[in-house]
C-alpha cells in the first residue's frame, strides 16, 4: 500500500489522507473477523497508513543520504548518470512485472522474454552472423515477439486455467528455449549503428536508454492511471469477484496484462542487447529477481491491487543505488545478493499492512 | 397498478435444500416494498434472482408483463434493476468515481484514456441526486460504512442513464451496519427517489420496514407468507406471521429440558473487549444452556469469539471450573476445555477437503497415537463409532467432509468436540444454512449433551431457537447485557419481551 | 469456443476422484511408452538406472519444497540453499572429513529455519521470505566460495566417493533419494507434525480453530525444505566432485514442477511425497528422453516448457483452488 498519484481534474496530485472526511467514530466492524490473527501493537490506523505509503520514498532517501556520507562521489553527475543507466533495463522489465503483480499474479517468463526479444533484434539487425539489416524494423519484430509470447501467456493461464505461476513457468521455457534453439548457444553480436547507439549515444548527457526508460515508464503510469484496461487490472487485483459482479471481462483483463507485461520485457530485452552489443540465450539470466525485488521493495503488495508503477520505480532506483553504492563503498559484490535479499525483508515487513492481513500464505 | 417487475412460482434450491419455494412477489411503479422475514426465509436469495445474479431452478420473472430472462448482473442492469449489497460490491482501492461507474467508463474514454475530469464530474452529480457530499477522489476504503452505501446507492442509480424506464433498486438490509441518523438519511434519499425508482427494501426491524414500504410481504421458509399494505399492519402482528408456528414446544425439544446442574462450568465478570462489548458477567453451569440475543451489533457473536479464543479479552475476568483463565488464542480455549461450533463452519469449522475421520480427530490428535505414530485404523475405528452415534449421514469415514450435506457437516464439529471431551460448547448459529430436518437433529444434539452435563453458550439466528433451546437468555445491546430471562421448561419468555430489550 | 468447452470438461473429469489420483502416474507410463517406442534403447536397465540416478537430486529438492507447498506456501531458495551446501562441503572435507556433511546439512537447516520465521513472525508472503532468504543464502555462497567453485581434492574425495558408488547395482545417490523420500512419507502420513500440516495446507482457518500451531508448523515445514535442499546439495558435489555458488542453478523451478505436475495442489494440503516423486520421474523422463527420441539438443527446453504446461493443464486439481491467479 503506497501513495498513489490520483488523477483529479486532469491535474496529478498525490493523494494524502484528509482528517476531515474520517467519520469520529469507526464503523463498527462487521463480525466476521474470520481467522484474523491480531498481532502486535495496532496503531491507530491513519498514520499507520501514511507511514507506510511513504516507506519506500523514506528508505531511498535514507541510504542515498548514508552512501554519500560514506563516499561522496556517490553524488557525482558522472555517477548519477551511471545509477540511471544501470537502471534502465531493469525499470522497463518492472514495469511490466508490475502489472501482473497488480492482478495478483505472477510473472516467471521474463527472463525468456527478454531473451526472446533480443534474440530476435540481433538476428534480424545487422549482425555479424548473417546479412540481415532490417534496423528498426527489427527493433518492432522484437517487441512485437515478446508481446505475442505475453498474450500467450495470458491465454494459456485463462483457458487451460493454471496459476500463472505454472502458466509463465512453461512460457519461459520455451520463449528461452526458441531463443536457446535460434541462438544454438553463442553470442552473436549486434553490429547496426544506430541500434548500438541506443546504448552509447548521449541526448542532454544521458544516454538514449535512460530516455526510453522513461517514456516507458511515463507510458505505464498512463496506462495504471488514465486507461480503462489499466484500471480493470488494479480492479481485478484488488477485488476480482465483485469486478466481475460489476461485468468486468476477466479473461481479457488478464491476457491484456499479460501481453502488456511481454511489450514492456520486449523492450527491455532491445535495450539489454544494444546495452551489451550482443545478446546470447542468457541475456535474461538473474533479471527476474531483480524485477520481482524491485517491485516488493517499493511497495507494491503481491496479492494484487495495490501500489503500482510508481512505487516500481522507487524500488528499481533503490535496487540500484543499493548496487551502485556497494560498488563505491568497495563492498564484495557477493555481499549484494545478501543485501538485496535482507532489503526485501525489511522492506515487506516494514510495507505490509499487517493489521489487515488473515491469511499470509 | 400493475406490476413492473415480478417474480413468479420462483424455485430455487441450494445443494438440495430448498431456499425459495413457489414465490410470487411483484413490484409496482414508484414503490417501495419491503421484504421481511428470518434468517434463511429467503429474503436475500430473493433478491438475488431479481437481480440476476442467480438463476432460478423454476419459475420465472417478467418485467412489464413481457417475459425477463436474467443471465447475470450486467443483463439486469440493462433493465434497470440494480442490487445494494449487503457485503458491499465496491473496489476499496478505487476512488469513489471509478466505483460509481466501474464497468461504464466507456463513456468517458477516448482512445482507450479516460477523462477523470468527466468520470469525477458525473460522479458529482450523481452523489449530489441523493443529496451526499463526499469527495469523489477519495479512496473508497477511507469512508465510513455509511458513506459507503450512499456510493453503492449512487452507482445503483447510474443505471438511470442506461434506461428510460423506472429503475428497481434492491436494498439488501441496508441499515443494519448504520446509525439512526444514516438510517434517517438514507429514507429521506429513498423516499426522494421514488418517482424514479421504485425499491425493494430488506430488513430485520419491522418498525424501520412499516416506516419507508408501501407494501410488505413477509417471508418464511422459502415461501410468502403474507402481503399487506403497510398502513394497514402493525410491527407485532407482523411477527406474529413472521414466526407464526408459535413456541413449538416439541420442535425444540422442550420435554427434554432438564434443570442444569450446581457445578458453574464458565465464569465471566466484567468481561470486556475495548469498544466492542463491556461488563459481560455470566455463569455457565453444568448441563446449562445460555443464549444470547441480541441484534447485529450488540456485540454478542463477539462474546462468543471471545470466550472461543479469538478476540482476546481487553478487561475482566474469565474462569473455567474455577480456575481463572486467560484465553487469547483458539488453542488456549481448547485446552481449557471449550470446543468452538463456528458459525462459518466451512471455513473455521472444518478442513473440508480433507476426511470426516480427520476432521474428528484433529483437536486431540493423542486419541489416535499408537507408539509414538498415527494408527489409521484407531482412527476408522473412532470415526465409524461417532457416525453411528451421532447417525452422521455418510457412506464412508474417509470422504471429505465437503461432500456431506450442511447438517452432517455440524455434526462432524460436534462429533470433535465431544471426541475431545470438551465441556464447554460455543454454538455460534448452529443450525445456519441447515433444512428444517437437520435442525431438528442438532436440538437433539443439544438435549443430549446437556443431558451429559455440558455447558453450552448458544447465539442463534432465530430469537424463538434461542428461547426454545435456552435455560437462561441474555439480551444484548450496544455491547451491554441490557437482560435476564429465566427460560425453564414450562416458563418460556415471550419474544417480544426480549425484543423490548434489544432493539 | 464450443470446443474448448468441450476440452475443459474433459480437463474438469480428470480432476475428481481417482482419476485425478491416477494422471500423474499414467502420464509417466504414456511418456515412457512413447519415448520407448521412438527409441528402444532407452527401455534398457543401464538406462533407467542412469535416469533414477540423475532424478534423484531433482526429486530430493522437490521432495523438500513439497513440505512448503503443502503447508500452503513455497520455497524459492531451495536452489541456494544447495549451492551453499555444496561450498560448505568442498570448503570443510580436507579439514572434517565426514563431518562436513553434517555441517552442510545444519546449513540447510539455519536457512530453512531462517525462511519460516521470516514468513510466520514478519507476516511475510513465503513466496517473498523465501526469495529473500535465497538471495541472503546466495550471498553467503558467494562469500564462502569467493565466488569460484573449489574442486573437491583427491584426499577428499575418499569422502566422497561412496556416493558414487552401486550397493548390490541400485546406485547409493538412488538409495538416498529414497531414503529420504519414504521418511518424509512416514513423517507426513504418520507423525502428529504431518497430520497438522496438511490441515494447514487444506484449511488454515479451520486448523488455526481446533488448537493448531500454526506458526510452529509452518517453521518446521521450512526447516525440512532447508535440510532436504542441503542434502541435495550435498549429493549434487558429490557426484561433480566440486562445490560451488552455481552449481544447483536452473534446479529450482524443475523441482516445483515436480512438485505441481506430480499432482500436489499448489495451494497446499492435498498431495505428498508420493506424488512428487511420479512428477520429478516426469520431468527427469521428459528431458532425458528427449534427447533419445532425438529432439534437436537446442530444442529442448521449448519442448519442456511446453509438455510442461500440458502435464499441468491435466493433473491439477481445479476443484480445490477458489480463484486461479
Amino acid at each position: 500500500m503506497a501513495y498513489a498519484l490520483f488523477p483529479m481534474n486532469g491535474r496529478v496530485r498525490l493523494m494524502t489522507f484528509n482528517a476531515n472526511r474520517v467519520d469520529s467514530r469507526p464503523p463498527l466492524k462487521p463480525p466476521s473477523d474470520i481467522a484474523s490473527r491480531p498481532r502486535g501493537v495496532a496503531l491507530s490506523s491513519m498514520a499507520s497508513h501514511r507511514w507506510r505509503a511513504l516507506a519506500p520514498l523514506f528508505v531511498l532517501v535514507v541510504l542515498a543520504a548514508l552512501i554519500s556520507v560514506a563516499n561522496p562521489n556517490f553524488l557525482e553527475v558522472r555517477n548519477l548518470i551511471r545509477i540511471a543507466n544501470s537502471a534502465s533495463v531493469p525499470l522497463t522489465l518492472a514495469m511490466g512485472t508490475t502489472f501482473i503483480i497488480l492482478l495478483g499474479s505472477i510473472d516467471l517468463s521474463v527472463e525468456g522474454a527478454v531473451s526472446l526479444s533480443a534474440m530476435v533484434l540481433v538476428l534480424l539487425a545487422a549482425n555479424n552472423l548473417n546479412d540481415n539489416n532490417y534496423g528498426w524494423a527489427a527493433v518492432a519484430a522484437a517487441v512485437a515477439a515478446s508481446t505475442v509470447m505475453g498474450l500467450a501467456s495470458g491465454v494459456i493461464q485463462t483457458m487451460l486455467r493454471i496459476p500463472s505461476f505454472m502458466a509463465t513457468l512453461g512460457t519461459w521455457f520455451i520463449g528461452l528455449g526458441f531463443s536457446v534453439f535460434m541462438l544454438g548457444g553463442s553470442a552473436v553480436r549486434l553490429v547496426d549503428p544506430a541500434l548500438r547507439g541506443l546504448a552509447l549515444s548521449r541526448f542532454l548527457g544521458l544516454p538514449f536508454a535512460v530516455w526510453i526508460a522513461a517514456a516507458a515508464f511515463a507510458f505505464a503510469v498512463v496506462i495504471q492511471y488514465y486507461t480503462r484496461v489499466g484500471r480493470h487490472i488494479v480492479a481485478v487485483g484488488g477485488g476480482e469477484d465483485v469486478a466481475e459482479l460489476s461485468g468486468i471481462n476477466l479473461v481479457r483483463v488478464r491476457i491484456a496484462a499479460f501481453g502488456l507485461a511481454g511489450f514492456f520485457y520486449g523492450i527491455a530485452g532491445v535495450l539489454a542487447a544494444a546495452q551489451l552489443g550482443q545478446s546470447d540465450a542468457v541475456i535474461g539470466d538473474g533479471r527476474m529477481f531483480a524485477a520481482v525485488t524491485a517491485v516488493v521493495v517499493g511497495g507494491t503488495s503481491l496479492t494484487g491491487g495495490e501500489g503500482g508503477v510508481v512505487n516500481t520505480l522507487i524500488g528499481v532506483i533503490i535496487v540500484t543505488v543499493l548496487s551502485n553504492g556497494m560498488i563505491l563503498l568497495g563492498i564484495s559484490p557477493y555481499v549484494q545478493q545478501t543485501a538485496q535479499g535482507l532489503m526485501i525483508i525489511a522492506a515487506v515487513a516494514l510495507t505490509l499492512d499487517r493489521t489487515r492481513l488473515k491469511i499470509v500464505k | 397498478m400493475t406490476a413492473m417487475l415480478a417474480a413468479v412460482q420462483i424455485s430455487k434450491s441450494f445443494v438440495g435444500v430448498p431456499a425459495l419455494s413457489n414465490v410470487d412477489v411483484e413490484v409496482r411503479p414508484s414503490e417501495v416494498v419491503g421484504l421481511i422475514g428470518e434468517n434463511g426465509a429467503g429474503k436475500s436469495t430473493l433478491m438475488r434472482v431479481l437481480a440476476g445474479t442467480h438463476r432460478p431452478d423454476s419459475g420465472s420473472l417478467t418485467l412489464d408483463a413481457k417475459p425477463l430472462r436474467l443471465r447475470n448482473a450486467r443483463d439486469a442492469a440493462v433493465h434497470g434493476i440494480g442490487m445494494v449489497f449487503q457485503e458491499q460490491s465496491l473496489l476499496l482501492n478505487l476512488s469513489v468515481a471509478e466505483n460509481v461507474y466501474f464497468g461504464q467508463e466507456a463513456q468517458f474514454a477516448r482512445f482507450g484514456i479516460v477523462n477523470w475530469r468527466r468520470m469525477n464530474l458525473a460522479a458529482r452529480r450523481q452523489l449530489e441526486k441523493i443529496g451526499v457530499d463526499i469527495d469523489v477522489t477519495t479512496r473508497t476504503s477511507e469512508l465510513t460504512f455509511a458513506a459507503r452505501q450512499m456510493v453503492e446507492l449512487a452507482k445503483a442509480l447510474t443505471l438511470e442513464e442506461s434506461t428510460q424506464r423506472q429503475l428497481v433498486i434492491l436494498l439488501d438490509e441496508p441499515t443494519s451496519m448504520l446509525g439512526q441518523a444514516d438510517i434517517e438519511t438514507l429514507f429521506a434519499r429513498v423516499r426522494a427517489l421514488k418517482a424514479r425508482a421504485s425499491f425493494v427494501f430488506v430488513s430485520h426491524r419491522l418498525e424501520e420496514v412499516l416506516k419507508i414500504s408501501d407494501r410488505v410481504y413477509v417471508m418464511k421458509d422459502g415461501r410468502v407468507v403474507a402481503e399487506h399494505a403497510a398502513d394497514a399492519v402493525t410491527a407485532p402482528r407482523l411477527h406474529e406471521i413472521m414466526v407464526g408456528r408459535g413456541l413449538q414446544s416439541e420442535y425444540y425439544k422442550e420435554m427434554k429440558q432438564e434443570p442444569p446442574g450446581a457445578e458453574v462450568l464458565l465464569e465471566t465478570s466484567n468481561l470486556g473487549v475495548a469498544r466492542i462489548f463491556r461488563n459481560v458477567d455470566l455463569k455457565l453451569h453444568a448441563g446449562e444452556v445460555v443464549g444470547i440475543a441480541g441484534v447485529v451489533g450488540s456485540g454478542r457473536e463477539e462474546v462468543t469469539r471471545c470466550v472461543g479464543g479469538f478476540l482476546p479479552q481487553t478487561n475482566g475476568m474469565l474462569s473455567v471450573a474455577g480456575v481463572p483463565t486467560r484465553i487469547v488464542s483458539p488453542g488456549q480455549a481448547v485446552k481449557a476445555g471449550i470446543g468452538y461450533v463456528p458459525r462459518e463452519r466451512r471455513i473455521e469449522g472444518l478442513v473440508m477437503f480433507l476426511s470426516i475421520a480427520i476432521n474428528i480427530t484433529l483437536a486431540n490428535l493423542d486419541c489416535v497415537m499408537s507408539h509414538g505414530v498415527i494408527d489409521y485404523r484407531r482412527e476408522r475405528n473412532l470415526a465409524v463409532d461417532w457416525i453411528r452415534r451421532l447417525r452422521i449421514k455418510a457412506p464412508s469415514p474417509d470422504i471429505a467432509c465437503r461432500n456431506l450435506s450442511g447438517g452432517n457437516q455440524q455434526k462432524v464439529v460436534l462429533a470433535r468436540w465431544m471426541n475431545a471431551g470438551s465441556r464447554i460448547l460455543v454454538l455460534d448459529h448452529p443450525t445456519r444454512g441447515l433444512d428444517v430436518g437437520a435442525k431438528e437433529e442438532v436440538y437433539e444434539l443439544v438435549r443430549e449433551l446437556s443431558a451429559q452435563g455440558k455447558g453450552i453458550l448458544l447465539i442463534s439466528d432465530t430469537l424463538e431457537e434461542t428461547i426454545g433451546l435456552a435455560h437462561t437468555v441474555l439480551v444484548m445491546r450496544d455491547g451491554e447485557i441490557t437482560a435476564r430471562f429465566d427460560a425453564s421448561r414450562g416458563r418460556k419468555p415471550d419474544q417480544v419481551e426480549l425484543l423490548r430489550h434489544m432493539v | 469456443m464450443k470446443m474448448l468447452d468441450a476440452f475443459r470438461s474433459l480437463l474438469s473429469a480428470g480432476s475428481t476422484g481417482w482419476l485425478r489420483n491416477v494422471a500423474p502416474p499414467a502420464v509417466l507410463l504414456v511418456l515412457i511408452a512413447v519415448i520407448g517406442i521412438a527409441s528402444p534403447g532407452f527401455l534398457r536397465a543401464d538406462t533407467l538406472l542412469v535416469i533414477l540416478s540423475d532424478t534423484a537430486v531433482l526429486f530430493v529438492l522437490a521432495a523438500g519444497a513439497t513440505f512448503a507447498i503443502l503447508i500452503g506456501g513455497i520455497d524459492l531458495s531451495i536452489q541456494s540453499v544447495a549451492s551453499l551446501a555444496s561450498v560448505i562441503l568442498a570448503q570443510l572435507l580436507p579439514r572434517l572429513g565426514l563431518w562436513a556433511f553434517v555441517v552442510a546439512i545444519l546449513a540447510g537447516v539455519a536457512s530453512g529455519f531462517a525462511s519460516g520465521l521470516v514468513h510466520v513472525r514478519l507476516r511475510v508472503p513465503s513466496f517473498v521470505a523465501t526469495l529473500a532468504t535465497g538471495g541472503v543464502v546466495a550471498g553467503l555462497g558467494l562469500l564462502a566460495s569467493n565466488g569460484r567453485a573449489i574442486t573437491i581434492e583427491e584426499t577428499s574425495r575418499l569422502d566422497t566417493t561412496w556416493m558414487n558408488q552401486s550397493l548390490d547395482g541400485v546406485p547409493v545417490v538412488v538409495i538416498i533419494a529414497i531414503a529420504a523420500g519414504v521418511a518424509s512419507f512416514l513423517a507426513l502420513r504418520y507423525t502428529r507434525f504431518g497430520r497438522r500440516c496438511m490441515a494447514v495446507g487444506a484449511g488454515e482457518p479451520a486448523a488455526w480453530a481446533v488448537g493448531i500451531n500454526v506458526d510452529r508448523t509452518k517453521i518446521l515445514a521450512f526447516t525440512v525444505s532447508g535440510a532436504l535442499a542441503a542434502l541435495a546439495g550435498v549429493i549434487l558435489a558429490c557426484r561433480l566432485s566440486s562445490g560451488s555458488p552455481n552449481l544447483a542453478n536452473q534446479t529450482l523451478l524443475p523441482a516445483i514442477a515436480a512438485v505441481i505436475v506430480g499432482g500436489t495442489a499448489i495451494t497446499g494440503g492435498l498431495g505428498g511425497v508420493e506424488r512428487t516423486a511420479v512428477g520429478a520421474l516426469i520431468i527427469s523422463i521428459v528431458r532425458i528422453g528427449m534427447t533419445f527420441v532425438g529432439v534437436d539438443i537446442f530444442a529442448e527446453q521449448m519442448v519442456f516448457g511446453a509438455v510442461l504446461i500440458g502435464a499441468v493443464s491435466v493433473t491439477i486439481d481445479r476443484s480445490k483452488i477458489a480463484i486461479i491467479k
